[in-house]
């Protein structure tokens, strides 16, 4: 064995193991890697639960007066049936009620929500014969899953009894405006807001003692508010004269003034049958009430109006949420002395951040525990050597994640914590065969690149071969269907995609760094 | 330590009694947790639940409800929402659904617009400084609420909705009745519900149609009408305008950013009947006047007849059949068993006025004995999806052993070794299935075998494999390239290679760890752990000893690579 010839490698393994051994690129490369991971990290949107394609549309036909078996027989029918001719719907549900009918498509999981919202469009309108002709326009309202879903709602109440519900609303619903304009928010909604209305209530005694009726109030009333457009004319010299009519009504007391009827000179006033309020939309049953714990106290039930903030599809919870969080700083000392504060209630951002941290938290714990047991089992040099290939691992995967646009939520992690396991295997099977090498009598004459290159290569096929079958076992898990299937699906997606980076680190990263911080042995020839 | 397994594998290869001994226990010990399912003793779920921030409350009333009815139960839920010391808050939204979250897109929240409906979303601390889970404390809190406040109103429907762990469905348990008569679907509805109710282990119960309640008619004579010169318009006008109010007119207002609408109705004094009879119906009809051509005052009561009917209730169909759902949610327990108690129960108590047969694997097929009208009772909700997701999953576990088995014999050329690996590996079954069983005994509530678990196995079969396959390379190339005896190749190659494979076992393990604490993927993480132990044991002890029953040396392609193991063996003992 003295002229012996340099090991030649013949698995994969042994080959990058040979090319970057002595390569100054293989730094560079893992600094780069490190990088992009770190970079995709930073940018990737977070999420708590991933994301679902769920694609369906309402269809709203109105037609008063009709039965409920009438508007099944000649709405919700022909609807259903014309529904059926487009692909891709999973299941079409049909209510037929009194007055209205409502019939809804709901796609298969995974159809594309665009295309999908299309078709059911097109062959509405295509069909809009079918419908009777008493029936009103119909409304298709389609199901968006992304901006349908709040992620933050704010409840704004109020302690002080002067503020009433409408002056709350006004003041929601300029917030509103200013929150709706921030990047990627897509819809903001309020719930629980009463409008400003005058509100009429006639006194039905009176009204039969003055022998007058509902009708003749109307008419009145409709003749004062009444609004038109400005009035242009000239002048014969050519100017502009522009006259507005002001609407008689300013206020409740106008309203009040107005006559009804007169009786031989005497004129009845609104007011004299009716009281007549500035107040707000009471016929509106809607209402939101809040109760908070304060100081450990039960505070009184309150009115409460909710603003709901929902972002494009996918942009980072995290980020819009802390946006809308300053921006509500900035109005709250001006809630405060209207005597108006808010809390919120809902807050998707921040939930998603804090299941995000702490599953990063249990990663560093879990590599950390690993790096200690290597310690133990293998040496310090080889712990260190096996724990710097995670990073590199995770930051491949979570690059190509960032490639494939996917966003960093809680099956994501599960996905790497799953993978932890596994992708820690290909350099320990390594590192431990260099191990065994270096302390083997054989490894005596050789150099210790050729050792090194030789204990890679040596392992080199059936961890290819091992791995590619835990590969296999995850593959047909992306073919899982339903709802399931898609919530599950970033375990079939980044598994594979960390044990292939798991090989590629073990063969390129484990040998060069083992250059550089393991010692070989020196033998003196004893077996 | 690892000498001691050296004895130990040497001592069980050298001994034919031993080694079949081995193989037995194996055996049985398979046989054995595999039977810990059908009996009971680990039972199945989809997801477990998951511990939230906050849940809601949906309170449902029958139809024609009023909002102040609606309120006065909503009031009740608060006052058992505040004695909790872990809520935060709690809004109440009265005649609609609150924000719309994953829970009440399927059902149905954002469509909610009605007086007799409520939805009230508690917030709690989150779970970090909270003992305990929120499941839990729904699960305390829903039979008092239930029990105090459902009597508040007759008929009135309190259920507990939580964010699900995984994807959402309308409930735990939706039982769906097609038929082709409105009735005879009422009735089969109602009949499911009862027994539903007797179904230990199932709350939240509902039917979800709506109810039949009285109404009165206002029928316009027509002969009177036109005789007094009146239209039927008016009347129409003039009742909408007196009881329910309209906006008749819209002031442009200086003061308010919009719109102002000048909204006229009888003040609610004058407005509200005094009781539901018809007689206290009409007398507040007649005191409405209507106003003829000849400007003469006529009461409405002199052209309209009162009527009391019954209502409408909707029509719903799916998939373009009539249907009307029965939903139950399951209280902290498997919706498997449940169901299956129902169905059995249904089969028992039905059959005395249904015929019934049954379709497909649980869904049923009824016939009326008196009217001969066919029914149909399809299950829904997650029990259909954990029954897809797991025939699915089935079917990738399949898939993923055929795909291994295939790689192997590419990799191997031989049946036989590739067998091996794979009997080896799919032992883990016996510590995935242990595992849970050992977990359930020692944490408070029932640890369930769930989707995520089988996607754990499914795991395991390529870790395992992995296991087994870098021993057989090892024994290989000590057999091939160093012509060692295949029974010592084999407990050298086991031995030398019990480092890695603990090593990695215990990476596994430690990874999963902190995964098993977890509520959703805990069975992930249980069946990692003690699967992976069943896995290091199976590819230590039954491999070594079914490869030493097999040809090892066939296997290996001695004589056809034209490499005479056994001549090497013999330069082998020379060296020594």
């Amino acid at each position: 064995m003295q002229n012996h010839q340099p090991y030649e490698p013949v698995n994969i393994a042994g080959k990058l193991a040979r090319y970057f051994l002595n390569s100054p690129l293989t730094l560079i490369l893992g600094l780069f890697l490190l990088a992009i991971g770190y970079l995709s990290l930073i940018l990737m949107p977070r999420e708590e639960d991933p994301q679902m394609v769920v694609s369906g549309s309402t269809v709203i036909v109105a037609m008063p007066g009709a039965t409920a078996k009438e508007i099944e027989e000649i709405i919700v029918k022909p609807l259903e049936r014309k529904l059926k001719e487009v692909k891709g719907i999973e299941h079409i549900y049909g209510n037929a009620m009194d007055n209205v009918g409502i019939v809804t498509a709901a796609f298969y999981i995974g159809e594309e929500k665009e295309g999908s919202n299309l078709k059911i469009y097109d062959k509405i309108m295509q069909n809009m014969d079918i419908l009777p002709k008493t029936a009103m326009n119909p409304l298709i309202k389609p199901l968006d899953i992304d901006i349908d879903i709040p992620i933050m709602t704010i409840a704004f109440y109020s302690h002080d009894q002067s503020v009433n519900q409408t002056m709350l609303y006004d003041k929601v619903q300029d917030i509103q405006h200013q929150i709706n304009g921030l990047p990627n928010v897509a819809v903001t909604s309020t719930k629980g807001g009463h409008k400003h209305q005058y509100n009429i209530q006639v006194d039905l005694n009176k009204l039969s003692g003055y022998n007058l009726s509902m009708g003749q109030i109307v008419k009145s009333v409709e003749s004062l508010a009444y609004d038109v457009p400005s009035i242009k004319t000239h002048t014969k010299n050519g100017e502009i004269i522009l006259m507005s009519v002001k609407n008689a009504i300013d206020s409740a007391k106008d309203i009040g003034n107005i006559i009804v009827a007169q009786y031989g000179g005497s004129a009845i006033y609104l007011k004299d049958i009716a009281k007549v309020s500035d107040s707000y939309d009471y016929q509106n049953f809607k209402s939101a009430k809040i109760c908070i714990r304060e100081d450990g106290q039960f505070m009184n039930q309150l009115n409460q109006v909710t603003l709901t903030v929902s972002k494009l599809k996918g942009t980072n919870a995290v980020i819009i949420s802390d946006e809308v969080k300053d921006e509500l700083e900035k109005y709250k000392d001006q809630l405060k002395k209207q005597g108006i504060s808010y809390i919120l209630t809902r807050n998707y951002g921040e939930r998603a951040n804090e299941a995000v941290s702490e599953l990063v938290m249990h990663l560093v714990i879990s590599i950390v525990i690993i790096s200690i047991l290597l310690i133990f089992a293998l040496g310090w040099r080889e712990s260190l050597i096996v724990t710097f290939t995670v990073p590199a691992i995770l930051a491949i995967t979570l690059f190509v994640a960032y490639l494939t646009d996917q966003t960093i939520n809680r099956i994501t992690l599960f996905a790497f914590l799953l993978s932890l396991g596994l992708l820690v295997d290909a350099a320990i099977i390594v590192i431990e065969n260099i191990h065994r090498h270096y302390h083997s009598s054989e490894a005596a004459n050789e150099s210790v690149d050729e050792t090194l290159i030789k204990a890679t290569d040596e392992i080199g096929a059936p961890t290819n071969i091992a791995t590619l079958a835990i590969i296999f076992t995850m593959v047909p898990m992306a073919f899982v269907g339903q709802m399931m299937g898609a919530f599950m699906k970033p375990i079939p997606a980044n598994v594979p995609v960390a044990l292939i980076a798991s090989l590629f680190v073990a063969y390129i990263f484990t040998p060069w760094m083992a250059k550089i911080l393991m010692k070989k042995p020196d033998f003196e020839g004893e077996h | 330590m690892l000498r001691k397994l050296n004895l130990i594998i040497m001592n069980i290869l050298r001994s034919k009694g031993k080694k079949r001994l081995v193989l037995i226990w194996t055996f049985l010990l398979f046989v054995a947790t595999v039977m810990l399912i059908p009996f009971k003793i680990v039972e199945v779920k989809m997801l477990p639940g998951k511990n939230n921030d906050s849940f809601s409350i949906h309170i449902d009333l029958p139809e024609g409800s009023s909002i102040q009815q609606t309120q006065r139960v909503c009031q009740c839920v608060s006052q058992y929402i505040q004695d909790e010391k872990e809520v935060t808050d709690a809004e109440v939204y009265l005649g609609m659904g609150a924000p719309l979250d994953i829970a009440g897109l399927v059902k149905g929240s954002h469509f909610k617009n009605s007086e007799n409906v409520a939805e009230v979303v508690v917030n709690i601390t989150k779970k970090h400084d909270r003992d305990e889970p929120s499941y839990l404390m729904v699960q305390r809190m829903r039979p008092i609420v239930q029990q105090s406040c459902e009597p508040i109103v007759y008929g009135a429907k309190i259920k507990f909705v939580e964010a699900p762990a995984g994807p959402p469905t309308l409930a735990a348990i939706v039982a769906e009745v097609y038929g082709s008569d409105a009735m005879g679907i009422r009735r089969l509805a109602s009949q499911i519900e009862a027994v539903f109710n007797k179904t230990p282990g199932l709350t939240d119960i509902d039917i979800l149609h709506d109810t039949i309640y009285d109404k009165v008619e206002v029928r316009v004579q027509s002969v009177k009408i036109s005789k007094s010169g009146l239209s039927v318009k008016q009347v129409n006008d003039i009742l909408y305008l007196a009881l329910e109010g309209m906006s008749i007119a819209i002031k442009n207002s200086t003061t308010y950013n919009k719109q102002v609408p000048i909204y006229l109705t009888l003040s609610p004094q004058t407005k509200d009947f005094k009781d539901r009879d018809l007689r206290s119906i009409e007398n507040k009809l007649s005191s409405l006047k209507l106003m003829n051509q000849k400007g003469m005052m006529i009461p409405i009561t002199e052209v309209v007849e009162i009527v009391p009917i019954k209502s409408n209730p909707g029509i719903m169909s799916k998939n373009l059949h009539k249907m009307t759902n029965v939903v139950a949610e399951t209280d902290m327990v498997s919706q498997v068993y449940p169901l299956m108690e129902a169905r059995s129960s249904i089969l028992e108590t039905l059959s005395d006025s249904y015929e019934i047969s049954t379709i497909g694997l649980f869904d049923l097929e009824l016939k009326d004995k008196e009217s001969g009208l066919i029914y149909q009772l399809l299950w829904d909700g997650e029990m259909k999806v954990t029954l897809d997701t797991f025939v699915d999953l089935g079917g990738a576990f399949i898939a993923a052993l055929i795909l291994i088995f295939l790689l192997l014999v590419i990799y191997y050329k031989s049946f036989i070794l590739s067998g091996i690996i794979m009997l080896g590996s799919f032992l883990s079954i016996i510590g995935v299935i242990l595992g849970h069983y050992i977990t359930d005994l020692f944490i408070a509530d029932t640890f369930f075998l769930t989707a995520t678990s089988l996607i754990g196995f499914i795991a395991l079969i390529g870790i395992s494999s992995r296991n087994s396959l870098l021993l057989i390379d090892f024994a290989k190339s000590l057999i091939v390239d160093k012509g060692m005896r295949p029974k010592e190749a084999i407990v050298y190659a086991t031995i030398t290679r019990a480092t890695p494979i603990l090593l990695t076992a215990v990476a596994i393990i430690l990874a999963s760890t902190l995964l098993a604490s977890d509520a959703v993927f805990g069975g992930l993480g249980i069946a990692l752990i003690f699967g992976t132990i069943a896995g290091v044991i199976s590819s230590l002890m039954v491999v070594p000893v079914l490869l030493d029953n097999s040809d090892l040396e066939k296997h290996f392609h001695c004589d056809e690579d034209g490499i005479r193991c056994k001549e090497n063996i013999g330069e082998l003992e020379e060296e020594r």
